[in-house]
């Protein structure tokens, strides 16, 4: 089936930053957003990206917001941030969906709601780090990297899950000693994320029994919102609810805390 | 979403949130249709992984289990759960609770039928005193040894002993049970337990499939423990006779104990006795002499007078059989194994000490048994994608080679519908020891196929 030479050879397909997102990247990291929406002005790419996003009902604005620089003075810094990283992984997203039944307006709508509730969340712990916000963002390649190594395999996984309750990224990390979370950090990485994202998104696994302290908080609260999103109806159907395992053991103490942020929200 | 299914209980394993919106899109039409055609004896919906349910997404669960129960005839419901779910659910149902709850899929286990000969002591305790005697009963039937508690205090005492227990049985509820015929095994003799009035219902509540299961994976002795039969009819007679004929194909006996002629026309004796079924008054007549149960074929397939020839149609289908075993392999542990041998004649297994086995018997347009001998060292390594672990012990590999052969017999039906044959597996079984699986098959002839794996062989033997 997947072999890590098949891993090693998606990792190297994967294209590195734009000039133009690494620019307005740093920018960011600066603190001039003036400079960073000049930047990704010059790709249109990226500004039909913007505008799509934040024009979504989820962001709800009045008007349409069309000027780049305009958006990134709605969004903030961090939250800039973020979106740049959100717009350099749609540049990962399938042409087709294979393993599972997405669409691209799906997915970023999945992107969009993650990046939302991740700020929410944020606020209720009251953490303000542009590089923690950034860490929902990597959270879908996941699911892009499961469809592009799985998609050929779909008879064999399953037969495979016929006779044992194994979810994609068990799978994954039995064939080639690395799992989903371990892959979406070292895109993390390929992009120049910080350690703290990279840390955090493996983390996010669940899988993580010596964490302790803000790193386990977050891990529990990213992991859990992430199954919260996977649950809505448009994620099961689509296959989503199953691809990875859900760690219920290692969100339990703050599920409480969650919900009551999830329904305020 | 598909169910995994192990033995004979298929479990769908949801996971996070589950409410009326999602439940019924983890169940489109492709998957309730898949789940009808699974050869199982129960079906469940583990909660193992869902942090939230309300009432809405359990009752779409619960009409889909339902729907399941009334064309299946299998008991149907939840598992793996804790106190505080099982309260829940048990005030969401109270009145009208038609499934069954069981707090783990062990304890679900001990309540179907296996290929395993090993009776179990269980500690059970119910509030109810109706559960706890409709647990007893169940667990009696399945050849299992229940300790009964009759209240709380007496449960706490017990329990505190618990290694004396294989399972401590509590915060579980059987709802709609007895629908199949309960089946236990001993030693080499199947044992169906029989009740009331047997008549046209015995078609569905007996389980055909898992007794061809055991005619194509070995077993020779079939008993009907009939001690609480009131009466049968016509209906019942033709069904007996009907299973008598099939059992001689295979050189089976199938008897009956217990059975009282007082309602039931003396008659229908002599025609049974005419198809071939022997009666006894008790079941230690047979049980407890070696001599008899040893002429009955109680004593493993090598007492079977007659052995069922290879055809030609199973020849001919011997390279797809291979190629199913071979392309598991593949697919498990990214590496091939070649054929260096291929020769017709009995089970011949150098340095059987070191060995383990597993079989798997299909039936349909073609049948036949498959038997896989491997070292230990390359079973483990075989079955790491379903075992994970390094550090694991025989009976964890012995039950990942289970798994690994159904993938197999699910390969092998897959590959063979493709020509328009249907078939079904059996369940795998699996052997410690080599001795064990040679009672079975060392007088049987077959194709031995000796591959190669990683420098080691093992052996794909294909017989009838």
């Amino acid at each position: 089936m997947i072999t890590s030479q098949d891993v090693h050879n998606y990792l190297l397909a994967i294209p590195a930053a734009p000039t133009v997102v690494r620019q307005a990247l740093n920018f960011v990291q600066e603190g001039d957003l003036v400079k960073a929406a000049k930047s990704a002005n010059d790709d249109p790419a990226l500004r039909h990206y913007l505008k799509i996003l934040v024009n979504r009902p989820l962001y709800g604005f009045k008007n349409e917001v069309t000027d780049v620089a305009q958006i990134f003075g709605i969004l903030g810094l961090s939250a800039t941030q973020q979106t740049l990283y959100n717009y350099l992984l749609s540049l990962l997203v399938p042409k087709k969906w294979s393993l599972f039944a997405l669409t691209n307006g799906q997915f970023y709508d999945l992107q969009a709601s993650l990046s939302k509730k991740w700020e929410t969340i944020l606020t209720h712990l009251g953490i303000q780090d542009k590089e923690i916000l950034s860490v929902v963002s990597l959270i879908p390649a996941t699911i892009i990297v499961c469809d592009a190594l799985f998609s050929s395999h779909k008879d064999e996984i399953r037969q495979l899950r016929s006779v044992k309750n194994l979810d994609f990224s068990t799978i994954l990390q039995r064939l080639s000693g690395k799992d989903l979370f371990d892959l979406a950090a070292e895109i993390g990485h390929l992009w120049g994320m910080s350690e703290t994202t990279i840390t955090l998104i493996q983390n996010s696994s669940g899988l993580n029994n010596t964490l302790s302290g803000e790193h386990k908080l977050l891990a529990q609260w990213i992991h859990l919102l992430l199954f919260y999103e996977l649950s809505q109806s448009t994620y099961v159907s689509a296959g989503l609810n199953e691809f990875i395992d859900f760690q219920i053991d290692f969100v339990q103490e703050i599920y409480e805390s969650f919900t009551t942020v999830m329904i305020a929200s | 979403m598909r169910a995994v299914v192990k033995g004979r209980i298929g479990v769908f394993h949801p996971q996070g949130f589950l409410d009326g919106n999602n439940v019924p899109l983890l169940l489109p039409i492709d998957d309730i249709k898949a789940t009808e055609a699974l050869n199982i004896d129960m079906l469940l919906v583990s909660l193992k992984k869902v942090i939230f349910f309300n009432k809405n997404g359990f009752d779409a669960f619960v009409k889909f289990l339902n729907y399941i129960r009334d064309q299946k005839h299998i008991p149907v419901g939840f598992c793996d759960y804790d106190h505080q779910k099982f309260k829940t659910i048990y005030t969401f149902y109270k009145n009208d609770i038609n499934f069954s709850l069981f707090k783990n899929e062990k304890i679900a286990e001990l309540f179907v039928s296996n290929n395993k000969s090993d009776s179990k002591t269980v500690l059970v305790y119910n509030p109810d005193p109706s559960q706890r005697s409709a647990m007893a009963i169940e667990l009696f039937n399945y050849g299992h040894n229940p300790v009964v508690c009759q209240n709380q205090s007496e449960f706490e005492q017990k329990r505190t002993a618990s290694s004396l227990y294989y399972a401590i049985i509590e915060d579980t509820y059987l709802g709609f049970f007895g629908q199949k015929i309960a089946t236990r095994i001993t030693g080499n003799a199947v044992i169906y337990t029989v009740s009331n009035f047997i008549d046209a219902e015995i078609t569905d509540t007996f389980n055909i499939a898992y007794h061809n299961n055991s005619l194509n994976v070995g077993f020779r002795l079939f008993i009907f423990d009939a001690y609480k039969v009131i009466s049968m009819n016509i209906h019942a007679l033709n069904f007996f006779t009907k299973l008598a004929s099939s059992a001689a194909e295979y050189n089976a006996t199938i008897c009956f104990v217990g059975l009282t002629f007082e309602k039931t026309p003396e008659s229908f004796k002599n025609d049974l006795e005419d198809a071939g079924m022997l009666f006894f008054n008790s079941m230690d007549e047979i049980l407890k002499n070696k001599e008899l149960l040893n002429d009955l074929g109680g004593c493993g397939g090598g007492t079977a007078k007659q052995q069922r020839a290879l055809n030609k149609l199973l020849i001919n289908q011997l390279q797809l059989l291979i190629d199913a075993t071979v392309s598991t392999i593949t697919m498990m542990t990214n590496t091939s194994a070649t054929k260096t041998s291929v020769n017709l004649h009995t089970l011949s297994v150098e340095n059987s000490h070191e060995q383990i086995a597993s079989s798997i018997g299909f039936y349909g347009d073609l049948d036949g048994l498959i038997i896989l001998v491997f070292p230990k060292n390359i079973a483990k390594k075989a079955c790491e994608l379903l075992i994970g672990s390094q550090d694991v012990s025989d009976e964890d590999i012995l039950d990942s080679l289970a798994e690994f052969v159904n993938i197999i017999g699910g390969r092998t039906k897959v590959l063979l519908s493709e020509q328009k044959m249907r078939l079904d597996i059996t369940l795998p079984r699996t052997y410690a020891d080599i001795d064990t699986l040679l009672e079975i098959a060392q007088n049987k002839k077959g194709v031995q196929v000796n591959l190669d794996f990683e420098g080691q062989n093992f052996i794909f033997f294909l017989t009838r």
